[in-house]
């Protein structure tokens, strides 16, 4: 894409170095960190008095929301009233890496462009696997940044370079080594070379051999520059944002490169890299960047020696993220109360008030209603976060990306769209409805099917389970992500049942149920009780004491073409299944159930304690019993669930 | 609505401002995250609102809006003799032909301009839902911003017409289709401009009532309290009296938007039963048909950008790889009658004039070229043998992009009217009046009031409208 004339005033960029300096904060007496000594100054400057720190329970769901992206507990809340040191609680939140992970993971899928499950019939590549082991290992950010930029060793994220492609032929400024020369210096090093991938810049100082002089880096072959789609006749050669850096050989191999490419970005020297990121964190945990916009590192910080001390510290701690979160988690500054608006010039008065993030909202509302999303694996699955699977309309309404772009900064106010997919969208809606039931425990707990194909494509899969009791059978053919699923042939193959009685063919059983024969790739034909995919069959077994089903499920092998690609999955269940949950979950959900509702008032107090952290009030205790005609009850609660969700005091980071 | 906008939405009259609101006024205000930077001159308006009928899949235009020379079916018959498998036949213009099914259109040409010479963007190896990300977006990616997708140009740039009405209706739509849901998804946004531009999806338009309405299983009162018990429990939170003006208003601005669609009297034009049966019934040719009547449903009752689909799905609909002369029939069977009722009900509730409707694909369809004749590309049909056997090989099977057709009815284009020629010989190529993405979407937005280089800021840099505002009304087609 070209940027053509820009009608906007150049930022004025600010003086500073590319090495790090290493200020000293004035105040060092006990008790103040470096980072409050550097606001007070701040303060002083702007004739701003200190505010108050923000009570503990404030605090503790901050920190469990900026930790681990869910709400305390009312039992986690206890436990930290009990012993209100809120140092010991940010570093025991951060020694839990897996809820940790699982938080970060979605900041980083931002940046990074990742995401589960996304194909667009170009070449683009997971780094989840690698990514995950990073954040739970808090892999060291200059190892971490070097691994992305010369994924060199088995395992490394090789998805980050390749980019995000999509089947055809695509534009010069688009190629994989322009993909990974614009990512790597936005987000790695806030330098927008996006401009002059195309044509020197019109606001900025840099140029289109800037843009080409990165990517070589990252290219097979030499680059020829193009010039808003016009080949110059001209090749670039690698060359780094930062003089100062010096030109080191570069090598001639593309690996040589890359690892001269590690060594830039990551060099001591190199202030920027630390820079960067100390601010991106600033601005996730306090609303708004120490240097606005954080893509652009030139423009100039509120605090020109509170950024660099921050970076120093980081860089001079192991470049560790933990201990930089620790830093700024602990200081009074990020403890003060939000504020609404940030002036302009911007003044710090304390973080911003700060929306939960699609994934927060979605991890808090199934921690407290425990109705968490289901990934499907091998022919089990798991209860897990929502990160993990695909996003659906309610987290894409409120926010989470489609991550074909880098995403430094989510839009969090609040939007007509978002608030109608909240009120009367099925996503929100289904879970409060089965919440509601299940947090009264009159949820029927979802049968266990007593037979799962996994994804089958071109395999056939034996089926040979016990019937003993069934009087009747579900038979469910899903699909799984097929190209056209209406054009799928599957059954269930030479099906038969067996009992004292002898054995009885399925066909037999279900007359009326179209057949044909089947051939599963590499396998024998059968004749097979066929179905469309999503759809499902109810066998009355007549009374008979059939004791088991066996045959098999297989796809007819004409449909093994790319144009239809078949993916489809078999169900058997002995009695109505639940839609919602048709594989086997094994394994505990992200975070255990927290406590059951038991009587109006409790249910209330616990609501209140776990999505708000701190008891309701009077006032609010009846207005909450309104929701209920006297008694608890499924609807009732399901109303106040939803009241509590969508006020201000849960979607808000205060 | 930016926080800096929220503060000024806070200094105007509190009570003059909650009685213009509902749902748009967000859009309404012409706020968002991102502003406008060029493009200030606003050309006159002609039309207020846009019907887009999206032939998704790629819509043979020798079988349709372009007939060439028409030769029946018959085994032996050499494939590339093959130009239309329909006869043309007449139509309310003249010099005007049309395809054989297309009877019912063929009575309204009278109102349409027909511009036979869309050129698809060159983007290599084909893929549907990349050329319908560039025709939505007028760019194609992978692209390092996410563009808006025009309907969301449009929603943020005018807004709603009816303030109870969401601007940006999308129909018919599934966003699950498969393989390519995801390249689907990405187009179907508002990209940077943010999500209160975005579609508002009504998959089934038979259904689309339920969008309007609370949850199936929440009765009406039930739903009426739950909102005014959810206004006291937010009444008496520390929010209210601890918070700023943004914590205690902001969300709860948007919830009460919310519940005045869904509660409003405008929600009523998303429900299809009450419209009398014989209405119904003209239009009822199934999904595409219902979505036709709701978009006149939704104009009449004040939306801005209205698009209704076929429906992409890979291999489906106007996707015809194989078999392509039967599944033509079935898709103008499916489009004939409700796009002419459409016309004449607009028409005959004074719409028409300024209702600009556009039918379009994402490139067209031949017998034998995949991509242009000059550069073709990677073949994706391996059904077409020379000699046909069997009428399964009889159709358009393969992606053409070198000339599809559009056409362009009311919102102050001309009438009876006909732009650009093809040849009448393979490979039936552009002979005059090229038109590209940039200056169709730049005619639609003339047409609309909105300067083809209007910008939007991104990362300090100027998004343009139309690629790079270089998009240039073609003149020729208004009236």
């Amino acid at each position: 894409m070209r940027w053509f004339l820009a009608l906007i005033a150049v930022t004025c960029a600010s003086a500073q170095s590319l090495s790090l300096r290493r200020p000293a904060p004035q105040d060092t007496r006990p008790g103040v960190t470096a980072i409050d000594a550097f606001v007070e100054q701040h303060w002083r400057e702007h004739s701003i008095k200190a505010p108050e720190p923000i009570s503990g329970e404030l605090f503790a769901r901050r920190a469990y929301l900026d930790i681990w992206g869910i709400v305390p507990t009312p039992q986690q809340l206890n436990n930290f009233k009990s012993s209100p040191d809120r140092a010991a609680l940010i570093d025991r939140l951060l020694a839990d890496s897996r809820n940790y992970t699982e938080h970060w993971i979605s900041f980083w899928n931002d940046l990074l462009r990742n995401d589960e499950g996304v194909v667009y019939h170009g070449e683009r590549k997971s780094i989840t696997t690698w990514l995950r082991k990073a954040l739970e290992e808090n892999l060291p950010y200059d190892r971490f940044i070097s691994a992305l930029i010369n994924p060199a060793a088995q395992g490394d994220p090789e998805g980050f370079l390749i980019g995000v492609n999509w089947r055809g032929e695509v534009n010069a400024s688009e190629l994989p080594p322009m993909q990974a020369a614009q990512n790597s210096a936005q987000v790695f090093l806030g330098v927008n070379l996006k401009c002059n991938s195309c044509h020197d810049s019109f606001i900025s100082k840099w140029k289109l051999k800037d843009a080409y002089g990165l990517a070589s880096f990252f290219s097979d072959g030499p680059l020829e520059l193009v010039r808003c789609d016009v080949k110059m006749g001209e090749t670039a050669a690698p060359k780094f944002l930062f003089p100062e850096l010096g030109s080191p050989a570069v090598g001639t191999s593309l690996a040589d490169r890359r690892a001269a490419a590690a060594r830039l970005f990551t060099s001591p020297e190199n202030g920027r890299l630390p820079r960067t990121l100390v601010n991106r964190v600033w601005k996730r945990l306090v609303g708004r960047g120490l240097v606005e916009p954080v893509d652009d590192m030139s423009a100039k910080a509120w605090s020109d020696d509170l950024l660099d001390w921050l970076a120093a510290d980081f860089a001079d701690h192991g470049y560790d993220v933990k201990h930089l979160l620790r830093t700024i988690m602990t200081s009074r500054a990020y403890q003060s109360p939000a504020v609404d608006h940030a002036s302009k010039p911007y003044v710090f008065t304390g973080p911003l008030v700060r929306r939960l993030t699609a994934e927060q909202f979605a991890d808090s509302v199934a921690s407290i209603t425990g109705e968490w999303r289901v990934k499907q694996t091998g022919t089990a699955g798991a209860f897990v976060r929502e990160w993990q699977v695909k996003s659906n309309p309610m987290t894409r309404a409120l926010g989470r990306p489609i991550r074909d772009q880098v995403t430094t900064d989510r839009l969090d106010q609040p939007t007509t769209l978002q608030a109608l997919e909240l009120t009367n969208g099925v996503t929100l809606a289904t879970a409060l409805l089965r919440s509601s039931q299940r947090m009264l425990g009159e949820l029927k707990a979802p049968p266990a099917n007593l037979f799962d194909s996994g994804v089958v494509n071109a395999q056939r899969v034996p089926v040979d389970i016990d019937i003993t009791g069934a009087s009747k059978l579900w038979l469910l053919i899903e699909d799984s992500d097929s190209y056209d699923r209406t054009r799928v042939v599957a059954g269930w193959l030479d099906a038969e049942l067996t009992g004292p009685a002898g054995t009885v063919k399925l066909a037999d059983l279900v007359p009326k149920s179209p057949r044909r024969m089947i051939q599963p790739r590499k396998a024998s034909p059968g004749e097979a009780i066929t179905g469309p995919l999503s759809s499902r069959m109810i066998v009355d077994l007549g009374g008979k004491p059939f004791t088991r089903f066996r045959g098999a499920v297989a796809i007819d092998e004409s449909c093994l073409i790319s144009e239809i690609n078949p993916r489809a999955r078999f169900f058997v269940f002995r009695e109505e299944p639940d839609p919602q949950l048709l594989v086997r979950v094994v394994g505990d959900p992200p975070a255990p159930v927290a406590w059951k509702a038991s009587s109006l008032d409790q249910t209330v107090d616990m609501l209140y304690r776990h999505a708000l952290a701190r008891p309701p009030a009077p006032a609010e205790t009846k207005v909450a019993r309104s929701f209920f005609n006297g008694k608890l009850s499924a609807d009732g609660l399901e109303d106040l669930l939803w009241a509590v969700f969508l006020s201000p005091e849960f979607q808000y980071i205060r | 609505m930016t926080r800096e906008e929220h503060r000024i939405v806070q200094a105007l009259d509190r009570r003059s401002f909650m009685r213009q609101s509902a749902a748009g006024i967000l859009g309404a205000l012409a706020t968002g995250a991102s502003r406008p930077m060029c493009g200030q001159s606003k050309p006159a308006a002609t039309a207020d609102t846009l019907i887009l009928l999206w032939m998704a899949g790629g819509m043979a235009q020798t079988e349709t809006f372009d007939p060439k020379a028409y030769t029946p079916f018959q085994a032996g018959l050499q494939s590339r003799r093959v130009l239309s498998s329909f006869e043309p036949i007449d139509t309310a213009v003249d010099n005007i032909k049309i395809s054989k099914g297309l009877e019912r259109v063929a009575t309204i040409m009278d109102r349409a301009t027909l511009v036979r010479t869309y050129q698809a963007g060159d983007l290599g190896f084909i893929l549907h839902s990349r050329h319908q990300y560039h025709w939505h977006t007028g760019y194609a990616p992978p692209l390092s911003v996410a563009a808006p997708h025009i309907g969301a140009v449009i929603a943020r740039t005018l807004g709603p017409k009816h303030p109870d009405v969401p601007a940006f209706v999308d129909i018919g739509q599934n966003m699950e289709i498969g393989a390519e849901s995801d390249s689907i998804k990405a187009f179907h946004t508002a990209g940077f401009l943010g999500t209160e531009y975005g579609p508002f999806m009504v998959a089934d338009p038979a259904e689309a009532v339920a969008a309007v309405r609370p949850p199936a299983h929440i009765p009406a009162e039930r739903f009426r309290q739950r909102y005014e018990r959810y206004r006291k429990l937010a009444e008496a939170s520390p929010v209210m009296r601890e918070g700023g003006s943004y914590q205690r208003d902001s969300l709860l601005k948007s919830v009460d938007n919310a519940h005045r669609l869904l509660l409003s009297p405008a929600g009523k034009a998303f429900d299809l039963s009450l419209e009398s049966k014989e209405i119904y019934d003209r239009y009822n040719t199934g999904r595409f048909g219902l979505g036709c009547l709701l978009a006149r449903r939704l104009t009449e009752a004040g939306a801005r950008f209205i698009e209704v689909t076929t429906e992409y799905i890979p291999f489906r609909h106007w996707d015809t790889h194989e078999n392509g002369h039967l599944r033509a029939e079935r898709m103008k069977a499916d489009i004939d009658a409700p796009i002419s009722q459409l016309v004449r009900d607009l028409e005959e509730r004074g719409l028409l004039n300024r209702t600009l409707i556009v039918l379009a694909s994402e490139f067209g369809r031949d017998m034998m070229t995949e991509g242009k004749p000059d550069r073709p590309v990677k073949d994706q049909v391996n059904t077409q043998p020379e000699v046909m056997t069997d009428i399964k090989h009889y159709g358009m099977h393969r992606h053409f992009t070198e000339a599809g057709s559009v056409l362009l009815i009311g919102g102050g284009m001309k009438r009876g009217f006909l732009y650009g020629e093809t040849a009448n010989e393979r490979p039936c190529s552009v002979t005059s009046k090229p038109v590209r993405i940039e200056d169709l979407h730049a005619t639609i937005y003339r047409a609309m009031g909105i300067a083809p280089d209007l910008a939007y800021e991104v990362e300090k840099r100027p998004f343009h409208v139309t690629r790079d505002g270089k998009g240039k009304p073609i003149a020729e087609l208004f009236a």
